[in-house]
């Protein structure tokens, strides 16, 4: 497991090549019965999955920043 | 599932081959077991031998008449048997798991809730099923309590008041539907537009154990809170029981749909944030029943099969996870990510077991998930629901990220070289082969569906392994690690905790004390002081006025008349000497006296 570790680096190119991969595949995906727009674009997951992302961290930590977010011992108040 | 089947255990007594009878005789005897050392050969047998014995049940068994009801304890369909398996297994597992536990209490209870959930699943009528409910609320908050904390004895109250609530919603229910039918109480599906108040009560009970949003509170307060194997236990029967009933009674409500999908995105949402490790899984839990539920409202036969697909493969992957953040706890004490991290040498097996959780819960090919979540999402798709397919599949994104990386990155690696616990090990044997043959259920399920798909209450048009399906799922899977890669700083867990709903009954209710002593009160002891400072003294006023013209007014006339007629009776009395003269004199006077006063005037 060390051993892997210490090779992250490969890990990182692999992982950009997978996504290459996944985008490529797309282009030859067949689609059967499409069921919105959406699947009739290609990449449309990526983006939707990227952004989606993207959008609930920034959304999430927000909110939980601005509002939700509390000491541990919040209820230990009394 | 036929009657010719009969186990040797139904030769023995009928009532023996119903799998509840079996726990709640194992629970009875734990204290025993334990003390003749037969305690570990019962955790493997019984659970193992209720998972045959359900292969054995007639179509209809234990009807029971009691004060005018027709009781039927056993009535087994495909929908059923489905549930009865996954919940035998996973008693095996979770007993398998739970065997390096001394505490008898502990057994005792997790078996009593398992019973409760078998028997609610075998329930043939809703009185029934209430008294199996009840005992899964009771038994599962003993899992809660015997954690032994301050903060687990305080969590369990609070989930036990929930759910006691639930139970009469559920209750108030059964009573208006005893009414509207006339004393038919048998657990059929009901259709929408034939649905009542007691309906609508009965479903909303259901919508609790089910965690469905704004009533889901209970599930991360308590969860959490737990034993380490009494988790185990909890995350898979009491949501996915609610799920089976919704399943069985109200497929087709839209309400379900909608708040299906918002459950899906909301417990997403909080496990994004999240930092204690099992609070995450338990948020999970509420994303992955709302694809359930959703796929239950959207109602057709395949969404139906999605969501029942999705609950058998959910209890394994989520037992899984819940057993690695509870490895994880027992051997190092600490569930919050910002405490753990660098375990990945000291931990390997439970690093390894936790990511095949994690996969499968974000449906990678090849793993239960895939199988199962997709056709939830297909048969929204296919219903023109694109809303829903939107949201479940946004929902799908956010569960890679919080469960499928987040958390085993902060447990196990975080970016620290060093093991955040330096004593940290593997737990136990039997921990990890409870681990292990759910580990293997995730990849079973995923390579081989039809052993799935056979068992679902409809016949399966649905194939998980297409071209296009792998494609969407790759691109999803790869561009939300590529999000996770470039927010990893942002995402980083911090040692504090988020408000839910529950603050309403924990915070809120405190605050309405506060209120109610506080300003409240200080209006009261107000209007009080305005009372006696007027108020009393005016009455006092009044009354002694009141006495004072008693006395002086009231008694001076009755008094003074009484005294005035004694008096005149003694003058009287003194006037009247008997001498002749003496009459005769005042006689004259008065004359005299009469003469003057005529004159002057």
């Amino acid at each position: 497991m060390t051993w892997l570790r210490e090779r992250a680096e490969w890990f990182k190119w692999a992982f950009f090549a997978f996504l290459a991969g996944a985008v490529a595949y797309d282009f030859m995906a067949e689609r059967h019965d499409p069921h919105f727009f959406g699947d009739t674009l290609i990449g449309f997951w990526s983006v939707f999955a990227l952004f989606g992302c993207l959008g609930m961290i920034v959304i999430c930590k927000g909110i939980s920043h601005a509002w939700l977010m509390k000491q541990e011992d919040y209820y230990d108040d009394k | 599932m036929t009657s010719s089947m009969l186990s040797p255990l139904a030769q023995l007594h009928p009532w023996l081959m119903h799998p509840a009878t079996l726990f709640i005789l194992g629970a009875l005897l734990m204290p025993v077991l334990c003390r003749i050392n037969l305690k570990n050969a019962a955790l493997v047998i019984i659970p193992l031998v209720a998972f045959f014995q359900i292969n054995m049940l007639p179509e209809t068994f234990g009807q029971v008449s009691w004060m005018g009801f027709d009781m039927v304890f056993g009535r087994v369909d495909k929908l059923t048997y489905v549930f009865l398996h996954v919940f035998t297994l996973m008693a095996v597992i979770g007993s398998l798991f739970a065997l390096k536990v001394e505490d008898w209490g502990q057994h005792t209870a997790a078996w009593l809730y398992v019973a409760g959930s078998l028997g609610v699943t075998l329930a043939g009528d809703y009185l029934t099923l209430f008294i199996f409910w009840e005992l899964m609320a009771v038994a599962s908050t003993f899992l809660i309590w015997y954690r032994k904390k301050k903060k687990s004895i305080e969590a369990g109250f609070r989930y036990l008041l929930v759910h006691v609530l639930g139970g009469l919603i559920l209750l108030a229910g059964i009573f208006l539907k005893y009414r509207a039918t006339g004393g038919d109480l048998t657990f059929v599906q009901i259709l929408p537009t034939d649905a009542g108040l007691g309906d609508y009560l009965i479903m909303i009970g259901f919508m609790l154990n089910a965690a469905v949003p704004p009533i889901h509170a209970w599930l991360p307060d308590a969860y959490p809170e737990a034993t380490v194997t009494g988790a185990v236990f909890m995350c898979a029967f009491t949501t996915k029981t609610a799920v089976y009933v919704l399943a069985r009674g109200f497929p087709g409500f839209e309400a379900l749909a909608i708040l299906g999908a918002i459950m899906a995105l909301y417990g997403v949402a909080y496990a994004v944030i999240e930092n204690d490790a099992r609070r995450i899984l338990a948020y999970h839990i509420v994303s992955q029943v709302g694809y359930m539920v959703c796929g239950i409202g959207i109602g057709t036969a395949m969404a139906v099969n999605g969501a029942v697909a999705h609950a058998y493969a959910h209890i394994l992957y989520k037992a899984l996870l819940f057993m690695g953040a509870g490895a994880v706890l027992e051997m190092t004490g600490r569930s919050k990510l910002n405490e753990l991290g660098g375990l990945y040498a000291k931990m390997p097996l439970a690093l390894i077991f936790t990511v095949i959780g994690g996969i499968a819960i974000s449906g990678f090919p090849l793993t239960s998930g895939f199988v199962s979540k997709s056709m939830i999402i297909a048969a929204a798709g296919e219903a023109h629901r694109t809303g829903l397919l939107l949201m479940l599949t946004l929902a799908a994104v956010g569960t890679f990220l919080s469960v499928g990386i987040k958390l085993p990155y902060y447990i196990w690696f975080g970016g620290k070289s060093e093991p955040s616990v330096p004593h940290a090990q593997d737990p136990p044997a039997c921990m990890l082969w409870a681990m292990g043959i759910a580990a293997f259920m995730c990849f079973f399920l995923g390579v081989y569906p039809e052993f799935l798909y056979r068992m679902l209450p409809f016949a399966v048009d649905y194939q998980p392994y297409t071209a296009y399906h792998l494609s969407e799922t790759l691109q999803l899977l790869g561009f939300t690690g590529l999000g996770f890669y470039l927010m990893v700083k942002k995402l980083g867990p911090e040692p504090k905790m988020n408000l839910d709903l529950d603050w309403f009954y924990r915070k809120g209710s405190l605050k309405f004390m506060a209120f109610a002593s506080g300003p409240l009160s200080k209006v009261n002891d107000w209007v009080g002081e305005v009372y006696r400072s007027i108020g009393l003294t005016w009455t006092m006023l009044t009354a002694r006025a009141l006495s004072w013209f008693d006395k002086e007014g009231i008694d001076y006339v009755v008094d003074g008349t009484a005294k005035g007629v004694v008096d005149t009776g003694d003058r009287l009395r003194q006037a009247q000497t008997g001498k002749i003269q003496h009459y005769i004199g005042a006689a004259a006077l008065l004359l005299f006296g009469i003469m003057i006063v005529v004159i002057l005037l």
